[in-house]
């Protein structure tokens, strides 16, 4: 084809070209000259193009042209004397008069959109940043609220660091009594094959770290880089650290930023663990010392008790049992549930088991006994609501009289498979009681009286009704066992709940061998 | 999800028949056959998917560290042949995809009758006594263009279509249908696909094979069409009159009928 001499062509404010089939160029304008500063003629569009665009081209627009038929608004670079040439290029296919394939391509200048789709690409580059140290740090801050304890912490923090911190291996040393870091948790795809995680707490000096002057400068103390990429993060501030986030990376070098505030943050719920951890540990010694005492022993019954403190029962409940002789003839057994949890139950739930004890006597009775704990409660100020089940069982007779403040009823299993509730007796939770009331029911020699708290019979998913049957099938089922088997059975089907469960099982048997 | 949904496999042809696999290469999807499949649709069994990252494959099954080596992808071939269990195949890889299925018959040669390769490179950047036709700056290159082209890499995701009075049948149904592939996935699958180096497997394929090679390609030059050649035992070699690194669209009747010829002249493995 012959060069063009039409004005348009030369004139035109932008670069023109017409391809053959395979790219050749067959005509370019002025404009496209100039750009290039050499003659375009027989060359192929992809040789003015950079190495970038020409792969570009090749495995792209070309496909797209032979498929689509046009491309609009490419991004480009051209190949001129001057350097690169940013322009956009749009193209369309067409038939020629001889039949053949050609291809118009027009490329303007995009200078200044290249410098607008720059400073795009920086802020998205800015943006996606901030949206993953956001995620990452909502992803911290959700998974230490969740740990429970300083374990519960540990452990939260090294699994987060594996899922949405970049980490391959994560572990967590933390300060012991001695001073010394000592590892409380690991994660991570090699932890688990036991090689990879860092067995030391990398308290060695750090690699000088290249980017003093990004604005992190003043934090480089809480993140230390070490060798092969290894960062050991303080957990507190970093003067007085309570142990240190030890990190190899996956890939991508860490976010410097996230993990100073990951090490502040991680910190703080560490604090808060410890607290916890100390107010749960005094509240259980206190719970384990009031309900270790020893239970009476004698031929003609036997006491059994469990005690199983719920699934997170770093708190304690208030959950109690007690058995004592009122006197030689008469056994007492109670079982009570005081009102809310913590340090603050368990002392209360001792208060009021001393005075069951102090109350109690030949010749109160269960009724007048709720009575004397009524006024207990509201001169004491202590066990308000609290609920108790109170029996007293004549040795002689099997005779068991019973009253109920609030709670669930006794359940008595026979010897030979039966069983009974023993609803009568019943009157309010304990402080506002208007007048107390008892009942009478006879025990057969090898009968068992059952008593026990709410959460053995209570779940979400079903009435109580429902988990009263349960208990009452389970126990008579378990009933040839021993009465240690029984409990454990029956703490076994009992629902692996947040609330503390306490049995209380007492025989009669006069007449044992 | 199944392998299957997974790289959005598509059959069609004569359900007994042999298989013949369609594989795409970078920078495009299944679609890029669209002029040299339909002509095995009367003899042959006919497989086409896109490679996770392309097309209409499930973008959430992209994991970097998988598809950060060629041999992700060639594993994700073989879970599709096993998947489908249609006897050894054809397997006809373009560009990239030659060597995705060079892996792939090493690995399990069972599930492969013969290869077509079409512009295979074992190796782009130029290395001691290799050309591959670039060298290690101009990849930079490649991937910074990548980086900066933002808005034009989007707009393939969504293409802008006018109406195309000269090929009619490219009409409505086509927009948004083209090599629709997710910016930062070619980013990477970019990086894989040009910093490969695949020479050493060549030795080990055990599968006879079909180099189709275009008289120019900057890709993939002749000359390393004809390295693969020399080094693939028992291959043979086509040159193309055709110019560019897709002659499966700008030349698909040459590349049919090298295929279809090759087919009848080397028996089945």
């Amino acid at each position: 084809m012959s060069p063009r001499t039409d004005d348009a062509w030369d004139r035109a404010p932008v670069a023109l070209l017409r391809l053959d089939g395979d790219g050749t160029i067959l005509d370019a304008n002025r404009v496209l000259l100039d750009w290039v500063g050499r003659p375009a003629q027989g060359l192929r569009l992809s040789d003015l193009l950079s190495v970038g665009g020409r792969i570009y081209w090749e495995t792209h627009l070309a496909p797209l042209l032979h498929m689509q038929g046009r491309v609009d608004e490419v991004a480009v670079e051209l190949r001129g004397p001057d350097g690169r040439l940013p322009v956009l290029m749009s193209a369309v296919v067409h038939t020629g008069a001889d039949g053949g394939r050609r291809v118009d391509v027009a490329l303007s200048r995009a200078t200044e959109r290249s410098r607008y789709e720059r400073e795009l690409l920086a802020a998205r580059t800015a943006a996606d940043r901030s949206a993953d140290q956001l995620r990452a740090l909502q992803a911290t801050t959700a998974a230490l609220s969740q740990g429970v304890g300083t374990e519960g912490v540990a452990r939260a923090l090294v699994d987060v660091a594996v899922t949405h911190l970049g980490a391959a291996t994560a572990s967590v040393w933390l300060a012991a009594d001695d001073g010394t870091l000592v590892r409380r948790a690991s994660s991570g795809a090699r932890a688990a094959e036991g090689t990879g995680v860092p067995d030391e707490p990398w308290t060695g000096a750090p690699h000088p770290r290249d980017d003093r002057d990004d604005g992190w400068a003043e934090t480089a103390e809480t993140v230390q880089v070490h060798a092969g990429g290894v960062v050991v993060v303080a957990l507190g501030t970093p003067d007085a650290p309570r142990g240190t986030l030890v990190l190899s990376p996956r890939g991508d070098p860490f976010d410097v930023g996230v993990l100073t505030a990951v090490g502040q943050q991680a910190g703080l719920a560490l604090e808060r663990a410890e607290r916890f951890d100390q107010k749960a540990s005094v509240a259980h010694e206190l719970q384990h010392a009031l309900l270790t005492t020893h239970l009476p022993v004698d031929d003609r019954f036997s006491v059994t008790t469990e005690y199983r403190p719920g699934v997170q029962a770093l708190e304690v409940g208030g959950d109690w049992y007690d058995a004592f002789l009122v006197d030689d003839d008469v056994l007492a057994v109670a079982v009570g549930d005081v009102v809310g949890r913590g340090l603050h139950a368990a002392t209360a739930m001792g208060q009021l088991r001393s005075a069951v004890r102090a109350v109690a006597g030949p010749g109160v009775g269960p009724a007048e006994l709720l009575t004397r704990l009524d006024r207990f409660v509201v001169q004491a100020d202590v066990g308000f609501m609290a609920t108790l089940a109170y029996a007293e069982i004549d040795l002689t007779t099997g005779v068991v009289r019973y009253a109920c403040a609030g709670h669930l009823p006794p359940l008595r299993l026979t010897a030979g498979g039966a069983h009974e509730f023993l609803w009568d007796g019943r009157s309010t939770p304990l402080g506002v009681g208007t007048g107390r009331a008892e009942a009478s029911a006879a025990l057969d020699p090898g009968d068992l009286l059952v008593l026990y708290t709410d959460g053995l019979v209570e779940r979400r998913d079903r009435s109580l009704r429902e988990g009263l049957e349960a208990l009452a099938s389970a126990g008579a089922a378990l009933l040839e066992s021993s009465v240690a088997v029984l409990v454990t059975g029956l703490l076994e089907r009992a629902p692996a709940d947040l609330d503390d469960v306490c049995v209380l099982v007492a025989t009669w048997s006069p007449t044992r061998p | 999800m199944t392998v299957l949904t997974r790289n959005n496999v598509v059959l069609s042809g004569v359900p007994d028949a042999p298989a013949i696999v369609f594989a795409h290469g970078f920078g495009c999807d299944q679609s890029m056959w669209r002029f040299v499949a339909p002509a095995f649709e009367g003899t042959h069994r006919v497989v086409l998917f896109d490679h996770v990252g392309a097309g209409g494959s499930d973008l959430s099954a992209y994991d970097p560290q998988r598809y950060g080596s060629l041999a992700g992808y060639a594993d994700d071939v073989v879970q599709i042949l096993a998947a489908l269990d249609l006897g050894p195949v054809v397997f006809v890889g373009h560009s990239v995809s030659a060597m995705i299925g060079v892996l792939a018959a090493v690995r399990r040669p069972e599930l492969f009758d013969r290869l077509v390769l079409v512009g295979p490179s074992p190796r782009y950047v130029d290395d001691v006594d290799y050309r591959g036709g670039f060298d290690a700056a101009e990849i930079d290159e490649l991937l910074a263009t990548m980086d900066d082209n933002y808005l034009g890499w989007s707009a393939f995701i969504a293409p802008v279509i006018m109406g195309n009075a000269g090929r009619p049948e490219l009409g409505e149904e086509l927009t948004n249908s083209f090599c629709r592939t997710d910016p930062a996935i070619a980013r990477r699958f970019a990086r894989t696909t040009f910093l490969a180096d695949n020479r050493a497997d060549l030795a080990d394929v055990t599968t006879p094979a079909l180099v189709l090679q275009c008289r120019e390609d900057v890709i993939a030059p002749p000359e390393v069409g004809r390295y693969v050649h020399e080094h693939l035992a028992g291959s043979e070699l086509v040159l193309l009159d055709a110019v560019g690194h897709c002659p499966n669209l700008s030349a698909p009747d040459q590349v049919v009928e090298a295929i279809t010829a090759y087919l009848a002249r080397v028996p089945s493995n």
